[in-house]
């Protein structure tokens, strides 16, 4: 149309396809009659094609099928700047990245717009993208200049390929995106692969950190872009029931006629305004998500979300090399459990006070400490091991290897994440302070540390 | 005309377009091409007989272009608080230059259009820039709304308002 208009890429005006403000679509029909509909959805696919939603069979997408031309106008939401896309019909796909991806996005706006039960996806329309109109109008100043991305990135992997356990690399990401990026409120939850669940093992912001909190796949922000394994970001809130990942408070009935409250609360803003999540994926394996939040509106754009799948995969990599066996650490495997079963210089004080009443419900492997819940699912388990195993022959001393290879533990599979499993229950231990303790002693090796004497008991056996 | 035919929009849907609320204009040229642009102000007879919608030149040449030589014209007015969508059509349009005499009615669609944003959590500021102009480089294209249809998202959007045009059996 003019020289600025050719120079215009569609990356340079991705801001315009969040989803925050709504496109419109003009058509014409082949008897010549015009019609523009509101779109729910303009997706970036790359520097040539976008996507559009296909929900319902319309006027516009009659049109398209038999004329497909189509002319979209679309807003930039922090500039004001209106920029018309000139389309022509591709394709529709209706399975894959690209409408899993739009899928998992529409979710989010349908939700923030609430219109959840009236939008669904039935296809991604492809269209490749044959001009961009610069239109001339009052805009408002481009958002300030962000700080070094790639610099900051820079730093994260320079502290990840430093970490020699999981808390540690957890820990890294929260503290970078934090000080390099400005993000006050994040977490990381890992995939229960058997459980179909999300559970939190770091976060940062909150008032309540929330370790051990779960989250249904599928759920929220953060249950979608485990299912879909793609990023979803939602960038204005304001208008409607927020996209929740609070769970309903449940009661849970543990074995029959036992009822007991075993969910902790989920840490999340009570009115998150933009919230993003990137899935940690690592040798084509779902291993949880790495999630942020703001209580300001438009705070992640394409350029955050470019960052945190960036994050996300280092993340991802560094979680799975420390999940593995440490290479050469023989040491690990010979001396348990033999040497640890044998006595060893006790480190901590003897047990006093009255007996500590732990109770284990093996339906879902829950423990009570006293009256209080602690830990349920695998997490669970380990810490009954432990303690049966403490209580048995006095043992502290305890390696990774062998819950890995103790069946009784039931972890789904090698690949199950212990080592995550095992910050949980260190990070629950802390924060509960129950009167016992798990104390890191090395590479795979911890130590069991108990207070008071224990007093045991299993139900449902 | 002997017979006025019934009107086409009900008074809830006149209401709701005499308030002010986002208008999106389309047409399109002899190649069916379309072209849309946002309208700066839009504005309804009492009767719903006939509507006016502001575009502004410097943002709507192809469209202004289209507008004059094919008379074909689509515009969809959607309140941002309810979703309410309705499209109107029609095969003729008249423009004129917008004058002073339009301010009143520009500054009223603007106040409402402030009203319907900022509810929804939009800047004002937002709003004012969106919806700028100069008069000067405004038009004022008007038309009598032939077809109508229900918007407002859901599976029965599309649906054609039950009175029928001028014409129809």
């Amino acid at each position: 149309m003019n020289s600025r208009a050719a120079a215009l890429t569609l990356c340079a005006i991705r801001g315009c396809m969040d989803g925050a403000i709504p496109a419109m679509m003009a058509t014409c029909a082949i008897d010549g009659t015009p019609n523009v509909a509101y779109l729910s959805q303009v997706y970036y696919v790359d520097e040539r094609h976008v996507a559009l939603s296909f929900q319902f069979f319309n006027k516009t997408r009659a049109n398209i099928l038999a004329h497909p031309f189509g002319t979209v106008l679309v807003m930039h939401p922090v500039t004001i700047g209106f920029y018309r896309l000139h389309l022509r019909y591709l394709r529709t796909e209706t399975s894959g990245p690209l409408f899993e991806g739009m899928k998992a996005q529409l979710a989010g706006i349908a939700s923030h717009s609430g219109m959840a039960d009236v939008f669904r996806l039935l296809g991604s329309d492809v269209y490749e993208v044959t001009q961009i109109d610069d239109v001339p109008g009052q805009r408002l100043p481009e958002p300030p200049a962000r700080p070094d991305m790639l610099a900051g990135l820079r730093l994260l992997a320079e502290r990840l390929t430093r970490c020699t356990a999981t808390d540690e690399a957890l820990q890294a990401s929260m503290a970078t995106l934090a000080e390099q990026f400005g993000v006050r409120h994040a977490m990381v939850l890992m995939h229960d692969a058997a459980a179909q669940r999300l559970y939190t093992v770091a976060s940062c912001g909150y008032a309540q950190s929330g370790i051990g909190a779960e989250i249904e796949m599928g759920h929220g922000v953060i249950g979608v872009a485990a299912q879909e394994r793609t990023p979803v970001r939602i960038s204005h809130m304001t208008h409607a029931a927020s996209y929740s990942h609070a769970v309903r408070a449940s009661l849970q009935e543990i074995e029959p006629g036992v009822t007991l409250h075993t969910d902790i609360p989920f840490p999340g803003l009570a009115q998150p305004r933009s919230q993003m999540a990137a899935p940690l994926v690592a040798a084509g394996r779902l291993l949880g998500v790495l999630f942020v939040e703001s209580p300001d509106e438009l705070r992640f754009g394409f350029t955050d979300e470019d960052l945190l799948v960036a994050m996300a995969g280092q993340l991802a990599a560094t979680l799975e090399l420390l999940q593995q066996q440490p290479v050469g650490d023989s040491a690990e495997a010979t001396a348990t459990p033999a040497s640890a079963s044998a006595p060893v210089p006790a480190p901590q004080r003897q047990p006093a006070g009255p007996p500590l009443l732990v109770r284990y419900f093996n339906a879902n492997n829950s423990i009570f400490i006293d009256q209080n819940y602690l830990i349920k699912g695998v997490a669970g388990a380990i810490l009954w091991k432990l303690l049966r195993e403490h209580m048995h022959d006095g043992r502290s001393e305890f390696s990774n290897r062998e819950l890995r290879l103790d069946p009784a533990i039931g972890l789904p599979d090698v690949a199950d994440n212990l080592e995550a499993r095992l910050v949980l229950l260190q990070r629950r231990l802390q924060e509960t302070r129950p009167g016992v303790a798990l104390e890191k002693t090395g590479r795979g090796r911890f130590r069991l540390c108990v207070e008071r004497p224990l007093k045991l008991a299993e139900i449902g056996a | 005309m002997p017979d006025m035919p019934p009107a086409l929009l009900t008074p809830e849907w006149i209401g709701m377009i005499d308030k002010g609320v986002s208008a999106i204009v389309a047409s399109r040229d002899a190649a069916l091409r379309p072209s849309v642009m946002r309208a700066v102000g839009a504005t309804i007879a009492p009767d719903g007989r006939e509507i006016t919608v502001f575009l502004a030149r410097s943002q709507s040449r192809q469209l202004l272009q289209d507008l004059a030589a094919s008379g074909q014209i689509a515009v969809v007015f959607s309140s941002p608080t309810s979703h309410r969508t309705v499209q109107v059509k029609a095969g003729g349009v008249t423009g004129r230059p917008a004058t002073a005499d339009d301010l009143p009615l520009l500054q009223r669609y603007l106040a409402s259009m402030e009203w319907e944003l900022c509810t929804i959590g939009y800047k004002a500021e937002l709003v004012h820039s969106m919806l700028a102009f100069r008069l000067d480089d405004l038009v004022a294209i008007s038309f009598q709304p032939e077809t109508a249809f229900d918007q407002t998202p859901g599976p029965r959007a599309g649906a054609a308002l039950a009175s029928a045009p001028a014409g129809t059996p």
